[in-house]
């Protein structure tokens, strides 16, 4: 348990161990037949295989998934309902074509999370940083993210350590004590955060660190039968998607 | 409030990605320098970055009733300057995408653009403004969390109008709709954020003096506080 319910699905998932190139290309592949392809019954097609994929093979707990899909469904409600209000000189009203905008609208928008959605799912960011790598984005900055990755959840636990004993203490009793706490939680975690990366850093100089952090990356063989799946399955869910629009 | 993943269409996806490229392409050549010169800050930057993340876990009661969580971009533009913060926060995006659900992919660059780009900018130029007509650091503090979070709103609000434009008064009338919804939750949000800003950087004054002394927030002798 690392504290991240979508971290915990990736690392525990049975897709852990598959290429991460392999899964980008999928999902890669959903997300841009989301957004392209149109919404009946492009967006219903992506959205179902993303879900079918995640939940089945994939072995991703559907509560995990289901949970994780209420942040991006709580901006899609809000962002929908706004676009397909109008506001005239008569007061409010629904846009003329509102119910099938506000359904194009939500089901690009759902299926594209759920398609990002199977890559975090199924993915830990240790195998995803590696791949940026690959893209072209310079050592610096994955070595960055990487310490990012790998500090947050210290912190994270952290901050919740300093919460409990806060809470403990009446320190969320008020709106005013809450402010407080909340800032010295802040605080806590920061100065935390420093102490932890001049820690980390004396260590390493100990052991000679001079050409950034290596470490051995995890060898995860591309497979050509999956790739060769997500080629067939993309190509079926395109020309399906162009036949019946 | 991240653009959620396919929200917009891939035009619009493709543009502000393109205007977010230059900002972070910068920010990550600032960063590459730093490392280069100096391969401890790769740890420190790594310490923003997992600070900028978590801080959105911290929940904030809100004057409205709901909670919000705080962006951080405006304290992270104070600490450790806007071009950095470009990259921190496009790090931080893609970690809040890909393990919060949290935002997208496509619409990382429009995301880009609002919280790492106009934010940190717009809360550090308020800050300087702050620090130059007199006001101290906690005032500065507060004027660049509360600029940065309204800044990153307005902008969000903005492409989505452009996006999405209404269907009798066009663009404009989509960016008064989208401004008036999120200004329920995001202006309560901007004080209550800047308020918890003048908490953290009085803790930190008061416990951290050194380290803000290093980042150059507050002049090396103290007056007569000791």
């Amino acid at each position: 348990m690392t504290g991240l319910a979508v971290d915990d699905a990736a690392w525990a998932s049975t897709w852990r161990r598959r290429s991460p190139a392999d899964k980008l290309l999928l999902s890669g592949g959903l997300v841009v037949c989301a957004l392209a392809l149109p919404a009946w019954p492009g967006s219903v097609l992506v959205g179902l295989t993303a879900v079918v994929l995640a939940l089945g093979p994939a072995r991703v707990p559907a509560r995990t998934f289901g949970r994780a899909v209420r942040w991006p469904l709580a901006f899609i409600a809000v962002g929908t309902l706004t676009s397909v209000v109008t506001v005239g000189a008569d007061g409010l009203g629904w846009a003329p074509d509102a119910a099938a905008r506000a359904g194009s609208l939500a089901g690009h928008a759902l299926a594209g999370s759920a398609a990002v959605l199977l890559l975090a799912t199924t993915t830990p960011m240790a195998d995803l940083l590696p791949e940026l790598r690959r893209l072209r984005v310079p050592a610096a900055v994955v070595e960055v993210a990487a310490v990012t990755y790998r500090l947050l959840f210290v912190l994270l636990a952290g901050l919740r350590t300093i919460r409990e004993a806060q809470t403990a203490r009446m320190g969320y009793s008020t709106l005013r004590h809450s402010y407080r706490s909340s800032g010295a939680l802040a605080a806590a975690v920061l100065t935390r955060s420093w102490d932890r990366a001049r820690r980390m850093q004396e260590g390493l100089a100990g052991r000679g660190m001079e050409t950034g952090l290596r470490v051995l990356p995890e060898v995860l063989p591309s497979s050509r039968a999956f790739l060769a799946a997500t080629a067939a399955g993309l190509a079926a869910l395109v020309s399906l998607s162009l036949a019946v629009a | 409030m991240h653009i959620a993943e396919g929200f917009l269409p891939p035009a619009h996806a493709v543009g502000w990605t393109l205007a977010a490229a230059p900002f972070v392409v910068h920010g990550a050549r600032r960063v590459a320098t730093e490392v280069r010169e100096r391969p401890e800050n790769t740890l420190l930057l790594g310490a923003a970055g997992a600070f900028t993340f978590v801080l959105s876990a911290i929940k904030l009661p809100s004057f409205t009733g709901s909670s919000s969580h705080p962006t951080g971009t405006g304290a992270g533009a104070v600490l450790f300057r806007p071009p950095v913060m470009a990259l921190l926060g496009t790090i931080v995006l893609l970690f809040q995408a890909l393990l919060l659900a949290h935002g997208g992919l496509t619409t990382l660059g429009a995301n880009v653009v609002a919280f790492a780009v106009v934010g940190p900018w717009a809360g550090y130029g308020a800050y300087r403004l702050t620090r130059r007509v007199g006001g101290g650091l906690l005032p500065g503090v507060f004027a660049a969390m509360v600029v940065a979070d309204l800044a990153t709103y307005v902008t969000t609000a903005a492409q989505l109008a452009l996006a999405l434009p209404d269907a009798e008064t066009g663009i404009a009338g989509a960016l008064v709709k989208f401004l008036s919804v999120f200004a329920l939750t995001q202006v309560p949000l901007a004080l209550g954020e800047g308020l918890l800003g003048v908490l953290l950087f009085r803790a930190l004054t008061a416990n951290a003096r050194p380290e803000l002394e290093r980042l150059g927030l507050l002049a090396p002798a103290p007056e007569p506080a000791r």
